[in-house]
């Protein structure tokens, strides 16, 4: 190389520098302190709100524009990610600066409602004394993952319980009965497993797996006893059950190891003849995605277990509707009638909303109105399990801090996609979902 | 043979001293040009450099607000305790470390080897390939990441019968099957990022001038000989450099993995690497000062490597004459 006459010394010095400048760059992060939901002073905006909403709920934002011209409405699209972290990281710098946080959200994954409710971040309002006559339309069980310690921090959208879904057409050409029992869907999935290779009778790759088949055995992964205590134990004969049951179907090729909403999952969509699986399956998986014929799917009510004198089902999302408790006057009394129209108002549960609303006085004109597409085997049976299953949805599951969907996904899903046993998942599942939740501050019981 | 030409500092040790002389005596105008013409480095250096790091050490040494305890204040070293004993941190470590041991020779293998070829092509040729090389590089971040999506989806591959061949029918399969991350890491960064550092050490090599060359090749070098005992040593500080800037990425490694993981239906854990351990720390957990801590971790070993790499590759060094 040619010389420029720069002296070394000085070169090495801009050098280092230059390699500092470089490392310093890693140090991008950390660079916000954590406000604790601070207490900041409620401030009224005069009227105008602002929602926050995901793509699938903007149709209700816009109809609320709609019916309330004369309140100011500023409609935020945020990204529908289920078990995305970036809300998180927004919510911890409004708490940081002070402002900027919206008045009504949707929330993409149904967990969030474990950090916005936390102490920590303490975003979302009391509503128990805000909207009781809209709480009172709820059935205990549908608004329990809004009840936390005795106060109702969010309004459910709609309820998600799990039916039994099974393919009519196909039952009646092989002279198949419909299981009861979870026991009697096990024997039956390995049966038609055995007889018709290809048919599948379930799906273990998503994140709504365990909801699926751990909460619907009642297996306690999302125990919560307090803020900061939860109680997880996957060697509870409980929870020994769905594994036993899920190891037999997976022995069996009878369910497939991919997920729900995987692109795979469009392609072998049409050779489910029957599973557990949550009410908004039959719109949104059968008709539309995997576009399962009309007249084939049909949903009976949820599966019980041996020794059980009712049915055990668990619940598949079924989304929260959140609202600021930084706000005050005429800015909280217009936050408080949006939140009365998208969780009652049949503008947009009625009319465009695709799932079961939560809210009970509004179902049966859903129900009347989705029966028009005639696209189920049997409609009155399908709705009548979907409207009942709330009832059976197993109690002591909270939203919490750490994600059981994304370590079933990580673990189990993980390993029975590169042929591990599932009780070699499990170990690798239980050890992460006590590693993840003792990482967030919680002590297990 | 070259020898002369390959280790100028056997004859020219005591004469790198006589220039410290000229320190003293450098005039009052040209330190100020020079600092004038540093002092936007300066500015972006303290802004972008010193000021987070300095904020960084101040966070990591508060003690995170928690349910039971909302208090903050000074908490010592405590974060660092909570970085290193946490369950994900060696992990980390080991994943980004695998990555680098299979990326980085592989990469920096490639981009002297093709460097070289390009060089040692006359004319059209070797320019036509250097800009073949360079194209894959211009699907920088998002765009060859999507790209990669395709190829690794055995479902929509054009790769597909190698998929099959070794039997992988999902992309959940090829993307979270134990191991193979790293290789997929490897072959991403490996295509996207070689043609532009060729054109880098390529810019080095035209820089040698044709005397030097002619020199070797009179005493009798081969071509084989012209690029290991002379070129080679002579771009030394360029291949420095590439080590220390891929080095540096691939310790920040995040978008990749990240976005992995959603194709692959978040069958990946979600810290996989460090940086998506420090950025749990602080989104998922809210704890500022261990995701401070965790960045500062980071901060001193690719400093430490940096540096290295710095004063053992020659980077920056006494210049050749």
């Amino acid at each position: 190389m040619k010389s420029r006459g720069v002296r070394p010394g000085e070169v090495r010095a801009v050098a280092a520098a230059a390699v500092v400048s470089a490392a310093a760059l890693l140090t991008a992060c950390g660079s916000s302190a954590g406000g604790a939901g601070a207490d900041v002073k409620q401030t009224d905006s005069g009227g105008a709100i602002t929602v926050w909403v995901d793509p699938p709920r903007v149709p209700a934002a816009k109809a609320f524009q709609k019916a309330h011209p004369e309140i100011k409405t500023t409609i935020n699209q945020i990204d529908g990610t289920v078990g995305g972290k970036s809300l998180q990281q927004q919510f911890a710098q409004f708490n940081q600066a002070g402002k900027g946080w919206p008045d009504a959200i949707f929330f993409p994954s149904n967990d969030d409602i474990a950090w916005a409710s936390g102490a920590q971040v303490n975003y979302t309002a009391d509503l128990t004394d805000l909207v009781p006559d809209v709480i009172k339309g709820y059935a205990d069980e549908v608004i329990s993952p809004c009840k936390i310690d005795d106060k109702v921090r969010c309004l459910r959208n709609d309820a998600a319980p799990d039916v039994f879904w099974y393919n009519k057409t196909f039952f009646t050409q092989n002279g198949y009965s419909v299981p009861k029992t979870w026991e009697e869907y096990g024997d039956l999935a390995v049966r038609i497993a055995k007889e018709h290779p290809g048919k599948l009778s379930g799906f273990t790759g998503d994140a709504y797996a365990p909801d699926r088949y751990l909460w619907a055995a009642g297996c306690p992964t999302n125990a919560r006893q307090s803020e900061t205590e939860v109680h997880i134990d996957l060697n509870d004969a409980k929870c020994v059950r769905a594994k036993d049951l899920l190891a037999k179907l997976v022995q069996a090729k009878a369910v497939s190891t991919v997920g729900i909403f995987d692109a795979d999952a469009a392609k072998i969509g049409k050779d489910l003849v029957m599973s557990p699986g949550a009410a908004w399956w039959g719109d949104y998986l059968f008709r539309q995605s995997w576009k399962i014929p009309a007249g084939q799917m049909t949903a009976v009510t949820p599966l019980a277990w041996n020794g059980d004198s009712k049915p055990a089902t668990g619940n598949e999302g079924g989304g929260l509707w959140g609202f600021s408790r930084h706000i005050t006057g005429k800015q909280l009394e217009n936050t408080l009638t949006f939140a009365k129209f998208v969780a009652t108002d049949p503008r947009w549960q009625v009319e465009l909303s695709t799932g079961l609303p939560a809210y009970g006085p509004v179902q049966d004109a859903w129900i009347a109105k989705q029966s028009q597409q005639k696209y189920f085997a049997d409609d009155k049976t399908t709705f009548a399990a979907i409207k009942g299953a709330t009832a059976f949805v197993q109690p002591d599951h909270s939203y919490l801090l750490y994600n059981t969907g994304s370590v079933w996904t990580e673990t189990v899903a993980a390993g029975l996609a590169s042929g591990k046993t599932v009780d070699q998942a499990w170990t690798g599942f239980n050890d992460e979902l006590v590693k993840q939740a003792k990482a967030m501050g919680y002590t297990i019981k | 043979m070259a020898t002369a030409l390959m280790d100028k500092r056997s004859t020219s040790a005591p004469t790198a001293k006589p220039q410290r002389h000229r320190t003293k005596t450098s005039r009052p105008s040209e330190t100020r040009g020079a600092w004038i013409l540093l002092s936007p480095y300066v500015v972006l250096l303290l802004v972008g450099g010193i000021i987070p790091v300095g904020y960084a050490v101040k966070t990591a040494l508060e003690k995170p607000p928690t349910p039971l305890d909302p208090s903050g204040g000074f908490g010592g070293v405590a974060s660092f305790k909570t970085v290193f004993t946490d369950f994900r941190f060696l992990d980390t470590f080991q994943n980004v470390f695998a990555t680098l041991a299979i990326w980085l020779p592989i990469m920096m293998i490639g981009i002297v080897g093709l460097a070289l070829l390009i060089h040692a092509s006359p004319g059209r040729f070797g320019s036509t390939m250097r800009f073949v090389y360079y194209i894959p590089g211009a699907l920088a971040g998002i765009a060859n990441l999507v790209l990669w999506v395709y190829l690794l989806n055995p479902a929509q591959s054009p790769i597909e019968g190698f998929w099959h061949a070794v039997g992988v029918d999902t992309i959940k399969q090829a993307v979270a099957a134990p191991g193979h991350l790293p290789f997929i890491l490897t072959a991403m960064m490996f295509f996207q990022g070689v043609g532009s550092w060729i054109v880098v050490v390529n810019g080095g090599l035209n820089g040698i001038s044709d005397e030097t060359l002619e020199a070797a090749a009179l005493d009798g070098a081969n071509a084989w000989q012209l690029a290991w005992h002379v070129k080679l040593p002579i771009i030394r500080p360029w291949l420095g450099y590439a080590a220390l800037m891929n080095l540096a990425y691939g310790f920040q490694l995040f978008l990749e993995p990240q976005l992995l993981d959603q194709v692959a239906s978040n069958a990946l854990p979600d810290q996989w690497t460090p940086t998506q351990l420090g950025y749990a720390f602080a989104f998922s957990n809210y704890n500022f000062p261990a995701a401070a801590a965790m960045s500062l971790i980071l901060l001193v070993i690719t400093l430490g490597i940096g540096l290295l790499i710095v004063f053992r590759s020659g980077l920056f060094g006494e210049d050749d004459s």
